[in-house]
């Protein structure tokens, strides 16, 4: 096992610098950069231009540019961002743990939720429930995030209007933007960790929705199958109750593909929430990234390349290792 | 000893009884008699902040205008572009324009309590003209490659030297501290290096020393930014009754990733003002205000926003001489300018909140705008005629207008993917040009390839006609340096590096005119000839200007007086505002 694992860590090397050069490349062939909405500016001397130009080493050629990219790279460094004068590392930090907070307890709740929901519609197939939650799993699998979360802004508002109307509260249940409350830095640790915890729930929810809906309908076939195999049948007829059968012998198996795919989880975890950051103003990956796509803040953007290709050789890694512990048939040499 | 402190003290308030602060005019401010003290003023920021370093800052955002403000030798109110001494007691200009004497106002602190002298103006002059510091000031303290020094000429007194006389330079006058015996000292140590790395986003604020009216207290990446009070900006910061200013404790923004955000925060009640962009903004607000979900103020097409957007055609086409020349056709760019039919843009595109423009000059500087200037307006006909006058007699078998050598007029019109209202706006243009026969493709392309094109150099340049925009300028002498004169980098039509047309020459002339005049309203006279030169050639055609709208809570007061509002000045001084409680 050892020796394999140095292997794929030997292997993943060219990887990596074959995956940076055509990130290097890809970002140079965009025409302009960070320069251009200074050039649009009636009023910026020419010389100016030319002095940052030489300051930001985009007079070179690429391939120098990639160099002493690569260069610093290798002593951890990811470069300067060119907008405030920061290095990349503290532009990017904040916003990766900040997807991680959201997307960590979207994960939660989407295992927590689709698990029962694959299994209680396999064990029920064909009942009215299990239909009902067919149909909800596509309406799940359909929807847009960016477009759901502003539905769900949509009620929140509306449901402020039904209270304030019945109930005379004239507060929303839940907030519609940001990530804390304006009082947070008062807040004890605790207080702080519930009200993240209360910015996050609409936003998680919504991240979890297609990947639960996805998730119940795959589990739902892996479950079938395995409900109608043989073992299953002997486990029934050594009188073993039903609970048992479907949670301890089916679904360990229905669930090994499931395993496989967790180390992918890794990079997906910080490819962040997606444009729902957007529209709740996430302090996530997303709308840093595309400020920096934008402004053509190119180290910035490959800063968030970097991390997300070393989180998918190594997530891909994990799986494979995962999935030798799990299925026996599997052994690595 | 009790004798010792009482002189102290007797001093003490001698010095104070001498010290004039600067009063803040009543005229300010919509409603002077019903202010009340305290109260936090919550704003939203629609960008990152990238530092609080006043010599890094490269953006004009809401937090960077704040941090940022402080005692400037002179200031501008909401009524008027004369400047004002603010924190200089006088100023005096040479008659020749070459020298600027400025007293120091007394009693001027620093939100740590250390009296601002002489020596931190000098220090900050000297750090903006370091291009090792790299500040965004730095250009402002050139006129062309001469550089406008300063001196200390006593204890209380500056100069500033012009190499020449030159009104887009009196901003620099204008100048904002920033404090010696903190920045200056890491300046002297450790160079430019050790300045710039100081104060940036990562910084322990309480660091931070300004002079403005609030001071930057925390800061939570992608979340919030805090200020609070300056406790010494009252000392020499009043009202006329003399109150000390600011009238509020504090000042926050919440960080925002879209302005769709800003506005559900806005109708949540978390903050405390908010911009509409656009009619269907002004709305949802109004419908919210009918529901009694907010009790808010809406001020709608309140002015234009200070931003131009034309079309301008490519004179540099030597791959393509029958375009080139059609485009170096003055006749052709009026008949182009008939068929802009702004009226039509201003309905579709902005739902009647917008205004047609006819100048380089942003609508909403009325000072500088040229009401005479011939204008081209929608006229198809008119248009048709020009056509033919200059060889378009006939059409092909697709209804294209056709010269006398087969040449059909056929063009592609260029704007930026994702700007929806110019891929409209170049829409219409298509449309009306069609009608009488005039070819115009619109192509929606990648804003930086748009941007490459339009800034490409020489005689054979890649585009045909592109629909863009700009913003920023200058409130002194409201005509680009980068942009009039032949020659520069957004002299759009032409960059082959000179003149073509002997109306180029002259706009050149008179730009450089206009700008060493230091009196203003020959300046607006040299600037009224630049735009009808330029009307006249029309080498590029202004379309409209969409309107800007406000919108606060009306738990918040202090706003300018009607009439006062507009999108150069805004809505508000923050030093003025105040919370009704």
């Amino acid at each position: 096992m050892i020796p394999y694992i140095i292997r794929r860590i030997i292997h993943l090397i060219p990887t990596f610098i074959g995956a940076t050069l055509l990130a290097f490349i890809i970002s140079q062939l965009v025409p302009g950069d960070f320069l251009n909405s200074m050039r649009l500016s009636p009023d910026v001397r020419p010389e100016t231009i030319a002095r940052l130009e030489q300051s930001f080493g985009l007079d070179k050629p690429w391939y120098t540019q990639y160099f002493l990219w690569m260069g610093s790279l290798l002593r951890f460094d990811l470069g300067q961002s060119f907008s405030g004068n920061q290095p990349v590392s503290a532009v990017i930090t904040k916003p990766i743990i900040n997807s991680l907070i959201l997307v960590g307890i979207s994960l939660i709740m989407l295992y927590a939720v689709a698990i029962p929901l694959g299994v209680f519609s396999a064990v029920r197939q064909y009942s009215v429930a299990d239909q009902i939650i067919s149909a909800v799993s596509y309406f799940g699998l359909a929807i847009p995030n960016f477009f759901f979360a502003q539905v769900l802004i949509l009620c929140i508002f509306l449901f402020r209007s039904f209270t304030r109307e019945y109930f005379d509260y004239n507060q929303l249940i839940l907030p519609v933007a940001q990530m804390t409350s304006s009082n947070y830095d008062t807040l004890t640790a605790f207080g702080k960790f519930k009200d993240v915890l209360w910015h996050a729930l609409m936003p998680a929810f919504v991240v979890a929705t297609s990947g639960i809906a996805g998730l119940t309908r795959i589990l739902r076939g892996q479950m079938i199958e395995q409900l109608s195999s043989d073992y299953i049948r002997t486990a029934r007829s050594k009188g073993l109750d039903e609970r048992k059968i479907n949670y301890k012998h089916a679904l360990r198996i229905a669930i090994i593909p499931f395993v496989a795919t967790i180390g992918a989880l890794l990079p997906g975890l910080i490819g962040g929430a997606g444009l729902v950051e957007i529209v709740v103003s996430w302090p996530g990956i997303t709308p840093t990234l595309l400020q920096a796509l934008t402004a053509q803040d190119i180290y910035v953007v490959l800063g968030f390349l970097i991390i997300s290709t070393l989180l998918l050789m190594i997530g891909n890694l994990i799986s494979d290792l995962l999935l030798a512990v799990v299925d026996p048939r599997i052994r690595y040499n | 000893m009790r004798k010792v402190l009482l002189g102290i003290a007797v001093l003490a308030l001698l010095s104070m009884g001498f010290a004039q602060p600067f009063v803040w005019p009543n005229a300010w401010i919509a409603d002077p008699d019903s202010v009340q003290m305290g109260g936090t003023f919550r704003d939203y920021e629609f960008s990152e902040v990238r530092t609080f370093n006043p010599f890094v800052t490269a953006e004009s955002t809401g937090v960077s205008n704040l941090a940022f403000q402080g005692a400037s030798l002179l200031t501008r109110g909401p009524d008027s572009d004369e400047w004002l001494s603010y924190a200089a007691d006088s100023f005096n200009i040479s008659d020749d324009g070459l020298t600027v004497d400025v007293t120091l106002r007394d009693g001027l602190v620093w939100s740590d309590g250390t009296p601002i002298t002489v020596q931190d103006y000098f220090f900050t002059y000297q750090a903006e003209t370091d291009p090792d510091v790299g500040s965004n000031s730095y250009d402002g303290w050139f006129i062309g490659d001469d550089q406008i020094t300063l001196e200390i000429t006593g204890d209380n007194s500056l100069r500033f030297n012009f190499p020449k006389s030159d009104r887009t330079a009196l901003g620099v006058v204008a100048l904002t501290p920033w404090p010696d015996h903190i920045l200056g000292e890491l300046y002297r140590s450790g160079g430019a290096e050790a300045l710039t790395a100081a104060w940036g986003t990562d910084a322990d604020l309480s660091q931070f020393v300004g002079s403005g009216p609030f001071i930057p207290s925390e800061y939570r990446s992608g979340e919030r930014v805090i200020f609070v009070k300056n406790p010494t900006f009252g000392q020499w910061n009043v009202d006329e009754a003399g109150n000390a200013l600011p009238y509020m404790d504090g000042y926050t923004f919440a960080v925002v990733e879209s302005q769709d955000a800003a506005l559900n925060l806005y109708l949540a009640g978390e903050i405390d003002a908010f911009s509409p962009r656009n009619l269907d903004d002004i709305g949802v607000i109004n419908v919210a205000i009918q529901n009694g979900d907010i009790d808010a103020t809406v001020l709608e097409n309140i002015s234009p926003v200070a931003s131009s957007q034309f079309i301008t055609f490519n004179w540099n086409k030597a791959s393509n001489p029958f375009l080139q020349s059609v485009f170096r056709n003055v006749d052709f760019r009026r008949a182009m300018s008939h068929l802009t039919d702004r009226e039509a843009m201003v309905d579709l595109v902005y739902g009647g909140s917008a205004s047609p423009a006819y100048s380089s000059v942003y609508a909403v500087m009325d000072y500088w705008i040229n009401p005479d200037v011939p204008k081209y307006d929608y006229d198809p006909e008119a248009a048709a005629a020009l056509l033919r006058d200059i060889g378009f007699t006939s059409t092909n078998s697709d209804g294209i207008l056709v010269d006398s050598e087969g040449n059909a007029l056929s063009f592609v019109l260029a704007t930026n993917a994702g700007n929806s209202q110019r891929e409209q706006i170049a829409q219409i243009f298509a449309d009306s040009a069609r009608e009488i026969g005039v070819d115009v493709e619109v192509q929606a392309i990648e804003f930086s390839l748009l941007v490459d094109q339009l800034l490409s150099e020489g005689d054979d340049r890649p585009y045909d006609a592109i629909l863009i925009g700009l913003t920023g300028g200058n409130r002194d002498y409201p005509f680009g340096s980068n942009v009039i004169p032949c020659g520069t980098n957004l002299h759009m039509y032409n960059t082959s590096g000179s003149c073509i047309a002997v109306e180029e020459q002259l706009m050149t002339k008179l730009y450089y005119e206009g700008r060493e005049t230091l009196d203003t309203a020959a300046a607006r006279d040299i600037g009224y000839r630049i735009q009808e030169v330029e009307a006249e050639l029309q080498p590029i055609v202004y379309t409209v200007s969409p309107a800007a709208h406000y919108s606060w809570l009306n738990t918040v007061g202090g706003q300018h007086p009607d009439g006062l509002i507009n999108s150069i000045v805004g809505s508000r001084e923050i030093a003025l505002t105040y919370i009704k409680q």
